[in-house]
């Protein structure tokens, strides 16, 4: 089942000063389940790209189809709702409420999407279980390692159970041991619970880790290989 | 949720929120303290004018205030204080005969009213008696005694004991003179009201003009100072012939006073509110700035912009909330406090004077005054949180956070 169907999109920045064109015209399908890593050199569109794939970007021209909503004609408000409810994100850094315990910030995703306390107070629990934090639950963000708030971010990400997760460089501010300890939760999570999760990188020990690897290269796929 | 966010993020930042609650607190204090200062200024004001000079009602000839001549007299003066003491809301009488004259001693001449009074029950309408500097109030058992102020007195050179020649007309166009001699000297904190009057015995003025039982002028004090009108009606059907006045009548400039304070008091308020208006608002966009990639993260994650709206706002009521009534306490106590101990502002007083000013000023308020201005100060804060809110909301994520 194709949850990301986006064809022949472009965008350009600055288009009356300095334009840069950071997507020439991609098209690209995800399915249900996998677990894909978006790559290229810096400045080759993945930003760009998962925004769009994200709603949180329009592009110029093209068409994006993210499980079943043609997001273009979304306004604003409605993005934001489109978000809340389909898609779970981990940003590189700045994940979390700072004033927010690890299970506080994870749910208040599940407070906007208006879940009911009982289920909200488990679900939080079992996230945080499920990404190795379940003694951390009361401690803010600042009293967690990098590693720990990236996993926190991940619990939070899948506990508003989007269609897929997204994640820019997720793991670009990480030492290798929190690395490859993400990764093995994002692995196990796409095992276990069939979560798609589509992330950018630039480090190759995560580059192995994926099953599908899409490189961009100024603007343009160059490649899509499935392991 | 939103609740606890915003509570928390306020301790974030405590150096920042000291700061807004500070700007609240100082501003309903000064707000308050302002409006308390302005309604004792007035009310000593309007006090000194009723005790020194106008009382609470006067009665005239219909004629007299308008053109003092002096055949506009009321008749049987006597026997109208003993029928007005009689009444339950009046609480002291006194009668007056009243000339415009010359008074000259051997230095020169000036104009004056000549108040002719009686000793006995004018000091219980007004306060002359106790603006006496030197010398003492006047005396039915010396000779044909004045007061002159101590303006006056400087002018013509004269003091206690020295003598005077008072000259004026009688009602057939006659001119009288009587010789007096200066008993004391008074100065009120109306300059202006001291430079144009002076006090005689009644009886030693009606005894040159030939009054008998006669007299110009009823003034008296009443036990209820807010029943002011109904009292007038009462006096007005009880002396039909004669107009009968409140001291807002008679000194209009009371008023005008009143309103001219009252003015500059609200340009003042606008001053602070406009500098509370920018203080909050330079705070909270500060508050909201440096917050940017947080409130970019919450939007992307699926916070709307109502609720991030009212995030922001609710961070100030929250602060405001805290300090409002905290501000309100400060301006309860200091209000409180130089309500009985009074502001003293005689270093100031030689240009008060001029304006009949009082030298202590003691601070009141309607208690209405505390939740009102409490409130449009909290509301002042509130609508200052707006515009950062407004700015939270027009943040876009993809720019609040480089990175998704
Ligand atoms: N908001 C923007 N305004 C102008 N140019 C931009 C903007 N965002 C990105 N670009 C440019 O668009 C191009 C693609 O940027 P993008 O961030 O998508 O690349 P990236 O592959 O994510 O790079 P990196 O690996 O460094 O994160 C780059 O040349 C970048 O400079
Ligand atoms: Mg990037």
């Amino acid at each position: 089942m194709k949850i990301i169907e986006i064809q022949n999109i472009k965008k350009t920045y600055n288009p009356d000063t300095v334009p840069v064109r950071a997507l020439r015209g991609v098209d690209l399908e995800i399915s249900k389940g996998e677990f894909t890593a978006i790559v290229g050199p810096s400045g080759s569109g993945k930003t760009t790209l998962l925004n769009i794939i994200g709603g949180l970007d329009k592009p110029d021209t093209g068409t994006v189809n993210i499980n079943g909503t043609d997001v273009i004609k979304l306004s604003d408000n409605e993005m934001i709702n489109f978000r809340r409810e389909n898609i779970g994100f981990v940003f590189q850094s700045y994940n979390l409420i700072p004033v927010l315990t690890a299970k506080e910030n994870v749910e208040f995703v599940m407070l906007l999407q208006n879940r009911d306390s009982k289920e909200r107070e488990s679900r939080s629990k079992s996230m945080l279980e499920a990404v190795g934090l379940s003694d951390k639950l009361d401690k803010r963000p600042a009293e967690l390692s990098g590693g720990q708030q990236q996993r926190v971010a991940v619990a939070r990400a899948l506990a508003g159970t989007p269609a897929f997760v997204l994640a820019d460089e997720p793991t670009a501010n990480l030492d290798s041991e929190s690395t490859a300890n993400l990764l093995d939760i994002m692995a196990q999570l796409n095992d276990e619970e069939g979560m798609t999760f589509i992330f950018s990188t630039h480090d190759q020990r995560v580059i192995d880790r994926a099953r599908r690897v899409v490189t961009l290269v100024d603007g343009n796929i160059e490649s899509d290989v499935r392991k | 949720m939103l609740l606890k966010i915003a509570w928390r993020n306020i301790w974030r930042s405590r150096l920042r929120s000291l700061v807004v609650m500070g700007a609240i607190v100082i501003g309903a204090w000064a707000v308050l303290f302002l409006a308390g200062f302005q309604g004792g200024f007035v009310e000593g004001y309007v006090r000194n004018a009723i005790e020194n000079q106008v009382s609470h009602l006067q009665v005239h000839h219909p004629g007299f205030r308008e053109e003092k001549k002096i055949d506009f007299l009321i008749e049987g003066i006597d026997a109208k204080v003993a029928q007005l003491l009689e009444n339950k809301t009046i609480k002291s009488a006194t009668a007056r005969t009243i000339v415009n004259g010359m008074l000259s001693s051997s230095k020169g001449a000036r104009g004056v009213f000549i108040n002719g009074v009686n000793p006995n029950t004018e000091p219980t309408v007004t306060k002359v008696h106790e603006t006496i500097i030197d010398g003492d109030f006047l005396n039915q058992n010396k000779r044909n005694p004045i007061l002159v102020s101590k303006k006056t007195a400087e002018k013509l050179k004269l003091k206690v004991r020295s003598k005077v020649v008072l000259t004026f007309q009688d009602k057939d166009n006659e001119i009288l003179a009587g010789s007096f001699r200066v008993i004391g000297i008074f100065e009120t904190s109306n300059a202006k009201f001291d430079e144009v009057n002076a006090y005689v015995v009644k009886k030693d003025v009606d005894r040159l003009l030939g009054f008998e039982n006669q007299g110009h002028e009823l003034a008296m004090l009443l036990n209820e100072p807010d029943s002011l009108l109904a009292a007038q009606e009462v006096i007005s059907a009880l002396l039909p012939d004669l107009k009968t006045e409140t001291y807002q009548e008679i000194s209009p400039d009371v008023r005008l006073f009143e309103s001219q304070i009252q003015s500059s008091a609200y340009i003042i308020l606008v001053i602070f509110m406009l500098a509370l208006i920018f203080g909050i608002i330079n705070t909270m966009l500060m508050a909201v700035l440096e917050r940017t990639r947080e409130l970019g993260m919450l939007m992307a994650v699926g916070m709307n912009k109502v609720k991030v709206y009212t995030m922001v706002v609710l961070e100030t009521i929250m602060l405001g909330v805290i300090a409002a009534p905290l501000g309100i306490i400060l301006a309860y106590l200091t209000i409180n406090y130089f309500n009985k101990k009074g502001i003293d502002l005689s270093a100031y007083s030689e240009g008060m004077k001029e304006f009949g000013m009082a030298e202590m000023v003691y601070t009141t308020i309607a208690p209405s005054m505390y939740w009102q201005l409490g409130v449009a100060v909290f509301v002042t804060a509130v609508l200052a949180s707006l515009y950062p809110a407004y700015k939270a909301i027009s943040l876009r994520p993809v720019e609040a956070i480089r990175a998704i």
